[in-house]
């Protein structure tokens, strides 16, 4: 069974060294858009006034993600820079997807993204979105199949409109069926 | 103009300054959920 967590609850929590020191919180979620994989994350200082820290903190140094803190060996796990974190030559995204569009393929707008879903694991990937929609309903959407990120929307298959979640306990579930509905026509969308 | 006017405009601008300072550094601090990788093309990225 997949564990869920919305990007929200990774956001500003504590990094924290094995030998107990917190060295920072989580800013930014930052993930592959062509496979979803969470490539790093950017950090922020602690306390009120700190601001961001400029160094990007890679999946492969997380020593561990749990419910209260992202754990690091040490200090040293961090890298010099955020030059891991920021879009690279000729890179046409690199934005923000909260806030954004999710548009499917057939041009229906199905709300602005107001989080995203991680499914956790030795490589975390960003495996839907939440989204708000028209009416004001917050529900979440599944990602499978082509996506395409831009910094204005997100777009899916027209299937995925038909497979919401009202929640992280069914949305494996929701997973799922889109997952089998576009493997059973895999040239819709 | 009586001294106490001075004080009560000196107060609001502080007060004005320290709400747009806290919003900036609200600004700074806020997550996001960051897309890297290739443009928008056909047949775009395929999550998992």
């Amino acid at each position: 069974m997949t564990v869920y967590m919305r990007a929200s609850e990774i956001i500003k929590k504590p990094v924290v060294t094995l030998a107990g020191e917190a060295i920072g919180q989580v800013k930014d979620l930052v993930f592959d858009s062509s496979t979803g994989s969470i490539r790093c994350f950017t950090l922020a200082g602690r306390g009120l006034l700190a601001g961001p820290l400029h160094r990007a903190l890679l999946w492969d140094n997380v020593h561990g993600l749990g419910p209260d803190a992202v754990m690091v060996r040490a200090d040293s796990a961090l890298e010099e820079d955020d030059t891991a974190a920021r879009p690279g030559d000729g890179d046409r995204t690199g934005g923000d997807v909260l806030g954004v569009a999710l548009t499917t393929c057939g041009g229906r707008r199905l709300g602005d993204i107001t989080d995203a879903v991680v499914a956790m694991g030795r490589a975390p990937v960003v495996a839907g979105y939440e989204i708000s929609t028209a009416e004001q309903r917050r529900v979440l959407l599944p990602v499978a199949g082509p996506v395409t990120v831009s910094d204005e929307r997100v777009l899916v298959p027209d299937e995925t409109a038909r497979y919401e979640a009202a929640d992280l306990g069914t949305f494996e579930e929701a997973a799922e069926n889109l997952r089998g509905s576009l493997r059973r026509a895999p040239k819709e969308g | 103009m009586e001294w106490w006017i001075w004080l009560v405009i000196a107060l609001a601008a502080a007060a004005a300054l320290a709400v747009c300072l806290l919003s900036v550094q609200a600004r700074r601090r806020s997550g996001g959920v960051i897309a890297q990788g290739p443009g928008p093309r056909a047949g775009g990225g395929r999550h998992s």
